[in-house]
């Protein structure tokens, strides 16, 4: 019986590989850089090393689970397949016109974002189909080939087809799709309804062009995988990670991977969960790298889900503007607060921080490689949390010099010393950070006191004391070396089919067995995936259900018990009714006035059985000697102890101001906090 | 600790996010289709004496700086003396408020060590609030709603039930009104909390330090910025759709060593419509379009207006006298900016654009469907902004408001409509170096007999012009069945009559190639 897993995870610079023995409880882990030109090679490479050093036979792999960012960013560099859309006669420039909004109010010279499919590929046909189903026009085949040939002829590979009202009467959407994969194989086509049968023309039309946007290159992307994979003598079934953390087979994501789409960052969301383990049921994910943080919370293992978000946007970080897409994702948190992130002095003489970045060239001032912007990491070196000789596994030797001379120029410019202006900036970024985990956590009813900080990435265990301090954060866990910690958070993702149907009516407007239908319907295309892929023993589903009061602008998802439920109209109206209650006081904190409630979605979620993943036991070395050096926290100066962490036993514990150093980051620990390392390996600290 | 530029960001960036976190609590809840999909509202911060630290971040121009105001003249009726903690002050006063009786103003003072250390305000457009519905023929304010002066609508926390029951007994959505208003009580109440919890960190009795310094600093700012216009006076005019004769709008801006004057005068009277608009209006769009030109990127604050003054003669139609009815001001507050642009074109020719093909446009349907049922709907349409000195202008988008249309699958869905077209204008936009923004075009076929359809359309006699040479964008056009309409006047559609609404497109800049 194979048992190893094998979890692959590819990012813009890296390609991360984890190898899970769970019977022996051990794995092995390794990095090797993506291959852009052909990501695959990276991977047969990385898979082959990983093999050849664990000893392990290839035949011995029972599973391959990835993640990958290659399709987000074949949006954001707009390379991905040359798509046409075809509408319904009249609308054409659903996607040019889009929400007719700006995403930025004082920009005059605000430019909206470019959609997928240029004006001469965004084709008519005659149908239309009337919100109750009628059919005011019937759809023209003849149109339709004509329609396909000229986008061919106009060098389109891939087709999103777009008619209205299609979430409820998709009838002539299929047929059209029907038709071009008879008439013209060569083409990959996207029906709107068949990935998101949500209202709204433009929000579907644009994640349905968005996946056919990626399908030409997902399709052969993942087939070449597969048969590369199988090449090894891995005969195990290629999975693939979803944006909501959930995973699927190869088909299903040849079908609509616009569902990948931010498989990386769920990934990562999952394995933050999984490294801080069960005793820490509520955690606040906070991930710093370079350029960005991410947020996210975990409760139960189970990452906070949205069901829509945008890709790509063009002014980065706000909101509108990017391309919408209307499926589940992990609710993330980013912002634009990294160790590149530039400080400045702005037009009343503040200090702000980001989100413009010194990205890795010429990067921060301190790399020597040209910089003179302040930035992040160079406040980071001058408040003796970087140790400049051991920064990247030593691979990088920090100049101190450089770091200080751009400090000086922004400290003079706002009249404050350089030790104030570097702890200002490690400051104000946390700041951003704490305002955006406030903000978001209130919004859901949720304090932050009650839950741990768990902190991956290169700043995360640097600036994790701080953010946890300005939160209210007791508890902060550093897992070790994060450095491959998404790869594995793959291997822990249960099995997961999502679907979405539009509902659109009154809770009172509905018969009891016509919802049951409904939510079984969607429960049984759900499970036909599953089955598929072989993981249907042992699901179970969850139904939702996007409601609202009539006339609220914004529905909300209320979870519902399982199906089935009772016959009776009088008992479900009442179970959902009460249910709808419920979310609406602990979102809102106040009863829902007394207006009807609209349904506006059903939604099911089908889980698989969850692998079990058991983490292998820490690897600790020997004790090594310890020195200090003066750091700047909470605003005082003082002498930390460093740590080496390689050397730190379990049970070891020590009051900040601390250093806790290894290849990849350094957990710094003010004078309020006191840290100790657990059996897992993974360092608590606790802040007074 | 003084206050150095460091924990002036840090204190600042809490008290802003305090007001964005309420305005997402506000677009969550509210049933005003206008709040949660068009942000028409806002959420705003004041020191103790009245004056704006902090607004929410998406909030549209018609409400900058008319918060404080309204939070300046609750404080001028009732002595903050008198005000306890748990109050909340009400208004929808449109001098008072932000210009017309839809949108409730709400304002709660924050106490901390016993004293008034702050105001939270919001604003939120109700779904109702009484009088015609979206009618522009209201002569006076009477025909237009309830109007609640300024008053205590919570004493202590307990609500005053006389105004609501007032309130509830005066609107056609009772229980959707009153639950957005209490949506607004929740969030200036977390504009409290936060506003507390941010002193209380960071060992601040009040804000008034943090306030003068960042209101002198921005002033210095804008008057650094003010001073790239050269010492003198600009003027612009421009004639608009008006009634039966068009309105001429009029300003002169007077700039002097980094203050500028405004002023309206000559601007046509105050007129026996909903077209008027009220000068809190007048007001928020001038300060919107020089900020937006000149200091875009600072947060909105008391101290970027300072150098400014705002004037516009009683009585004319930028500053009507209560009781004038000023339901549809968005449709004269719209030309503000673009006479503002008209005037500073050779002072700031790369700042400003050509005009855009605003105000925004709207087509209001009411009747009973296949059903039986009442049905009342607004359906939302932008025309193309104006190009600049380096970008063409942008397709049907809104300006300077920031209000989306109605998708069509929803406008279907909600009314008896049917939709056959909503595609762009091919040629609208103005030509030049630049060329202007697109309209569109949209069909509405009436579904029923007996549809009373209100229109606000402009730019439909008097088209975008263009600058530096620019074509102006093509003017708006209705036709109902064929025909050009009336769009001053309410029109009863029967089944199968159908509409064409063609937006304007915006003007272009600079001679074509």
């Amino acid at each position: 019986m194979p048992s190893l897993s094998l979890g692959i995870d590819i990012g813009g610079t890296f390609t991360d590989l984890v190898l899970h023995d769970p019977a022996h409880i051990s794995s092995g882990s390794l990095k090797v850089l993506t291959t852009h030109a052909d990501p695959v090679l990276g991977i047969l490479e990385g898979t082959k090393r990983l093999l050849g050093e664990s000893g392990a036979n290839a035949a011995e792999i029972g599973r391959v689970v990835h993640a990958t960012t290659l399709f987000t960013n074949a949006l954001i560099e707009r390379k991905g397949a040359r798509t046409a859309l075809l509408t319904t006669e009249g609308f054409s420039d659903i996607l040019q016109i889009g929400r007719e909004r700006r995403y930025e109010l004082y920009d005059l010279q605000l430019t909206p974002p470019a959609p997928l499919v240029p004006a001469k590929l965004r084709l008519e046909v005659p149908e239309r189909v009337k919100a109750d189903g009628t059919v005011l026009r019937a759809l023209d085949m003849e149109a339709l080939d004509a329609a396909a040939q000229q986008a061919i002829d106009g060098g389109a590979e891939s087709v999103a087809i777009l008619f209205l009202h299609s979430d409820l009467h998709p009838e002539h959407e299929r047929r059209a799709a029907e038709r071009l994969a008879e008439k013209f194989p060569q083409l990959s086509v996207t029906a709107s309804h068949t990935i998101v049968r949500e209202v709204r023309e433009y929000e579907r039309g644009s994640t349905a062009t968005a996946n056919a946007y990626v399908a030409p290159m997902a399709g052969r992307y993942l087939a070449r995988l597969s048969g590369e994979l199988a090449g090894l003598r891995i005969d195990a079934p290629l999975l693939l990670m979803l944006s909501n953390g959930g995973l699927t087979h190869v088909e299903e994501a040849q079908r609509a991977p616009v569902q990948l789409l931010e498989s990386g960052p769920a990934a990562g969301a999952l394995a933050a969960a999984h490294l801080a383990g069960p005793s820490e049921p509520r955690i606040l994910a906070f991930d710093m790298g370079g350029t960005t943080a991410k947020l996210s919370v975990v409760e139960h293992g189970e990452p906070e889900i949205v069901f829509g978000f945008e890709a790509a946007r063009q002014a980065r970080f706000i909101e509108g503007s990017g391309l919408p897409i209307r499926i589940s994702a992990v609710d993330l948190m980013e912002i634009g607060a990294g160790g590149g992130s530039i400080a400045r002095r702005d037009a009343i003489g503040l200090l702000k921080v980001g989100p413009d970045s010194a990205g890795s060239e010429p990067g921060p001032a301190c790399y020597g490689r040209g910089g003179t912007a302040p930035t992040v990491t160079d406040a980071n070196l001058l408040l003796g949390y970087l140790d400049p000789t051991r920064f990247a596994g030593g691979s990088l030797p920090l100049d101190r010099a450089a770091a200080e001379a751009a400090m000086d120029r922004l400290a003079q410019s706002l009249g404050i010393t350089r030790d104030a202006a570097a702890w200002g900036i490690h400051d104000v970024v946390t700041e951003a950070m704490a305002g955006a985990a406030r903000t978001h956590l209130a919004e859901r009813g949720r304090d932050a006191s009650g839950f741990t900080l768990v902190c991956t990435g290169g700043g995360g265990p640097v600036h994790g004391y701080h953010l946890a301090r300005k939160l209210g954060i007791k508890r902060m866990v550093i897992p070790p070396e994060a450095g491959v910690a998404s790869a594995f958070g793959l291997l822990t993702a249960p099995p997961r089919v999502d679907r979405v149907a539009t509902l659109g009516r009154r809770l009172m407007a509905w018969s009891a067995p016509e919802l049951e239908a409904a939510f079984a319907a969607l429960e049984a295309d759900a499970k036909a995936v599953l089955e598929r892929g072989g993981f249907a023993e042992g699901a179970s589903s969850e139904r939702i259900v996007d409601a609202r009061c009539v006339g609220q602008g914004a529905h909300m998802p209320v979870i519902l018990p399982p199906g089935p439920w009772p016959a009776d109209d009088d008992a479900l109206h009442a179970l959902i009714a009460t249910a709808f209650q419920a979310a609406y006081l602990a979102r809102f904190r106040r009863p829902p006035p007394n207006v009807p409630i609209d349904l506006v979605h059903a939604r099911v979620v089908l889980r698989g059985a969850k692998a079990a993943t058991e983490l292998a036991a820490a690897r600790f070395g020997e004790t090594t000697g310890a020195g200090e050096r003066e750091i700047l926290a909470d605003g005082i100066s003082g002498m930390a102890r460093i740590h080496d962490r390689d050397g730190l036993r379990p049970g070891f514990t020590a009051s900040g101001p601390a250093l806790v150093e290894e290849a990849g980051s350094t957990l710094v620990v003010g004078p309020k906090g006191r840290f100790t390392v657990l059996d897992s390996g993974n360092i608590l600290v606790e802040i007074g | 600790m003084a206050l150095d530029p460091v924990k002036l960001e840090l204190v600042w960036t809490r008290l802003i996010s305090a007001v964005d976190e309420a305005a997402k609590a506000i677009v969550r809840t509210s049933f005003s289709t206008l709040s949660n999909e068009a942000n028409d509202f806002a959420c705003v911060l004041t020191d103790a004496q009245g004056r704006s630290l902090a607004q929410n971040t998406g909030s549209i121009p018609s409400f900058i700086g008319t918060l404080p105001a309204t939070v300046r003249a609750i404080c001028a009726r009732v002595a903050p003396a008198e005000m306890r903690a748990g109050d909340i002050y009400i208004t929808n006063n449109p001098w008072i408020g932000t210009g017309h009786l839809n949108d409730v103003c709400l304002v709660r003072p924050v106490f901390h060590g016993g004293r008034i250390v702050a105001f939270g305000a919001t604003t939120s457009h109700v779904p109702d609030i009484g009088g015609r519905i979206r009618s522009t023929e209201a002569r006076e304010l009477f025909e237009e709603g309830f109007h609640i002066p300024p008053m205590r609508l919570l004493r202590e926390g307990v609500a005053d039930a006389t105004l609501i029951t007032l309130l509830r007994t005066n609107i056609r959505t009772p229980d959707q009104t009153e639950g957005d208003i209490w949506a607004q009580a929740a969030a200036v109440t977390l504009i409290g909390d936060r506003v507390v919890a941010t002193l209380e960190d960071h060992g601040l009795a009040d804000l008034t330090e943090v306030g003068d310094e960042i209101f002198d600093r921005s002033e210095i700012a804008m008057r650094e910025r003010l001073r790239s216009i050269p010492d003198g006076t600009y003027r612009h005019a421009f004639e608009t759709d008006g009634l039966d004769r068009p309105f001429h709008l009029q300003v002169a801006i007077t700039a002097k060593d980094g203050d500028v004057l405004v002023d309206f005068a000559g601007s046509s009277p105050q007129q026996p419509r909903s077209v008027n608009c009220p000068f809190t209006y007048t007001r928020a769009m001038s300060w919107f379009v020089l900020k937006a030109m000149l200091l875009p990127e600072l947060p909105s604050n008391d101290g970027i207006f300072r150098p400014i003054r705002i004037a516009a003669p009683e009585g004319s139609i930028v500053n009507p006298k209560e009781p004038a009815s000023v339901g549809g001001r968005a449709a004269t507050g719209h030309y503000v900016p673009v006479l503002i642009f008209g005037a500073l074109a050779e002072a700031l020719p790369d700042k400003v654009r050509a005009a855009p093909g605003s105000p925004l446009w709207m087509m209001s349907i009411a009747g009973r469907d296949a059903a039986d049922q009442p049905f009342a709907s607004t359906l939302f349409f932008n025309g193309g902004t104006g190009a600049g000195a380096a970008q063409d202008g942008v397709d049907s988008i809104s300006w300077p408001s920031n209000i989306s249309a109605t998708p069509v699958e929803i406008a279907e869905r909600t009314a008896p409509v049917l939709i056959h077209r909503k595609i762009s204008r091919p040629g609208s936009g103005g030509t030049g170096r630049h060329a202007g923004g697109r309209g569109h075009e949209t069909e509405v076929e009436s579904e029923v007999d007996n549809m009373a359809a209100v229109f606000v359309t402009e730019r439909m006699k008097f088209p975008a012009p263009g600058l530096f040479g620019g074509g102006a964008g093509a003017m708006g056009e209705v036709l109902i069945d064929g025909k050009p309409a009336n769009t001053r006047q309410q029109q009863v559609l029967d089944r199968g009559t159908r509409v064409i609404l063609r937006t304007p497109g915006g003007g272009g800049y600079g001679e074509p190639a």
